[in-house]
């Protein structure tokens, strides 16, 4: 598996429980999207499955090392991204990639943010403080310092939270090139038609746990926002 | 070499964004400044000699200044969630931690020399016969200060309170850094001779070596939800 997370719990305090006993398998090449209604404890998910947050019960492994807080090393088999850029707004974007290439180990530090930034149409503005940038661009250089790295794993934490439908429509392009058959990829997202088009598999969370999963083929493009609604209602 | 270079990075990250800002330098550079034209206007010089009473001023403004930029140690670092990116890389916390407090350390450095500055032209001050030693000695505190100031401030800045908590944690810790160095730095004002600095000294590199450890040790804990 190339991401495994099991009986994943995690609460806060002694009454609030934002995930309840969710198991996530998947193999490379696949493309996760998680539904929910606000609260349903998605972003508490990611967080979990990307060691961000430890769970209360439960264990996560990326590439079949489990995720073990001590070390290190599983976090370079990971991508980030959420819908805060994780940028120094003060650097340009190139000294951003160059800054977080050289935490990962990373060498020819300048030609691996030049190509990165190119990758999501920002190489000419590779000399720009992230500041004067727009949120979207922002967005898709956050993007570049995800996958600088080049991740097994990449996560997606409302990534268009913010983005007019121009730069929403960059950005989709940018994420679409992900599915390249051998990056295994989860996002969280309120966006059903873009979680539709980009995933492999589905899942809609409600209340801390999994109320529906299954692949994409099993549901109906045109019925899913429907269906979304009745599986929300019913949990 | 993978940990000195992830040490690296966060130092030239961290200096190259208070060049680019200028927000803690001008604090506590105007601080220092500021301190030093209101000592000069509140003593009679006439009836007291600046050597006597300078190391308590010295350290009073080097540790009230250095607090107006520690307590800003984490302040850029939220923004965005850009620190989050840094607790996701495969860095090491220690090493987050030891080059946030060498990048504070060269800041406070940078003010501990102004100071002597500011107090030399103001006061006029002479630094004595040995004025290497007398900068190794508010050297050796800075490291002590800015380790535990790095430390308390990324636990301060995750409060309600913020800043303002800062102080509150910091200063009983400090107590021997400032005993030791306005110890030293007085006796090294006055020209007395190294022997009598050199336990003050060990003292504070002490200090100074244990902060740093035992920040280094317990920044996760800080740092990790």
């Amino acid at each position: 598996m190339a991401l495994a997370g099991l009986g994943l719990v995690r609460e806060f305090g002694v009454s609030t429980v934002a995930v309840d006993g969710v198991d996530v398998e998947l193999r490379a090449g696949e493309f996760l999207t998680i539904f929910g209604p606000n609260g349903a404890g998605k972003t508490t998910l990611l967080a979990l499955l990307s060691g961000r947050l430890r769970p209360t019960r439960g264990s996560v492994s990326v590439m079949g090392v489990p995720m073990d807080f001590g070390a290190t090393a599983w976090r370079s088999r990971i991508g980030i991204v959420s819908h805060q850029s994780m940028l120094y707004a003060h650097l340009t974007a190139a000294e951003n990639l160059a800054f977080f290439g050289r935490l990962f180990g990373l060498d020819s530090l300048r030609d691996r943010a030049l190509a990165a930034l190119d990758g999501v149409g920002l190489a000419d503005r590779a000399d720009v403080p992230v500041r004067s940038l727009s949120h979207g661009m922002r967005q898709r250089v956050a993007l570049a310092r995800a996958l600088l790295h080049d991740p097994d794993v990449v996560f997606l934490d409302e990534p268009y939270t913010g983005l007019d439908p121009h730069a929403a429509g960059v950005l989709r392009g940018v994420l679409m090139a992900l599915r390249d058959g051998r990056r295994t990829v989860v996002m969280v997202t309120h966006q059903l038609a873009q979680g539709l088009e980009m995933s492999s598999r589905l899942a809609i969370q409600v209340r801390g746990r999994f109320a529906w999963t299954g692949a994409r083929s099993q549901v109906d493009g045109s019925g899913f926002e429907a269906f979304y609604h009745d599986v929300v209602e019913a949990a | 070499m993978t940990y000195l270079t992830q040490v690296y990075a966060i130092v030239w990250k961290d200096l190259l964004v208070e060049v680019r800002t200028r927000e803690r330098l001008a604090a506590m550079g105007a601080f220092a400044v500021l301190a030093g034209v209101l000592f000069n206007f509140a003593m009679d010089w006439t009836a007291v000699r600046p050597q006597d009473v300078a190391s308590g001023l010295i350290w009073m403004t080097l540790v009230f200044g250095g607090l107006l930029g520690l307590g800003r140690t984490f302040h850029l670092e939220a923004q965005d969630g850009a620190f989050l990116g840094v607790l996701t890389s495969p860095t090491p916390k220690d090493a987050v931690f030891l080059g946030k407090t060498l990048a504070n350390f060269v800041l406070l450095f940078v003010v501990a020399l102004l100071v002597l500055g500011v107090f030399a032209v103001f006061l006029g001050l002479g630094l004595g016969p040995h004025p290497g030693t007398l900068v190794l000695s508010l050297g050796l505190g800075a490291l002590g200060f800015v380790a535990l100031g790095t430390l308390f401030s990324a636990v301060s800045s995750g409060t309600h309170m913020g800043e303002t908590l800062l102080p509150i944690l910091v200063f009983p810790l400090l107590v021997p850094v400032v005993i030791y160095g306005v110890s030293a730095t007085s006796r090294l004002l006055a020209g007395r001779p190294l022997t009598e600095v050199e336990g003050n000294l060990r003292m504070l590199a002490a200090f100074a070596l244990v902060a740093v450890a035992a920040g280094a040790g317990l920044f996760r804990f800080v740092v990790e939800e």
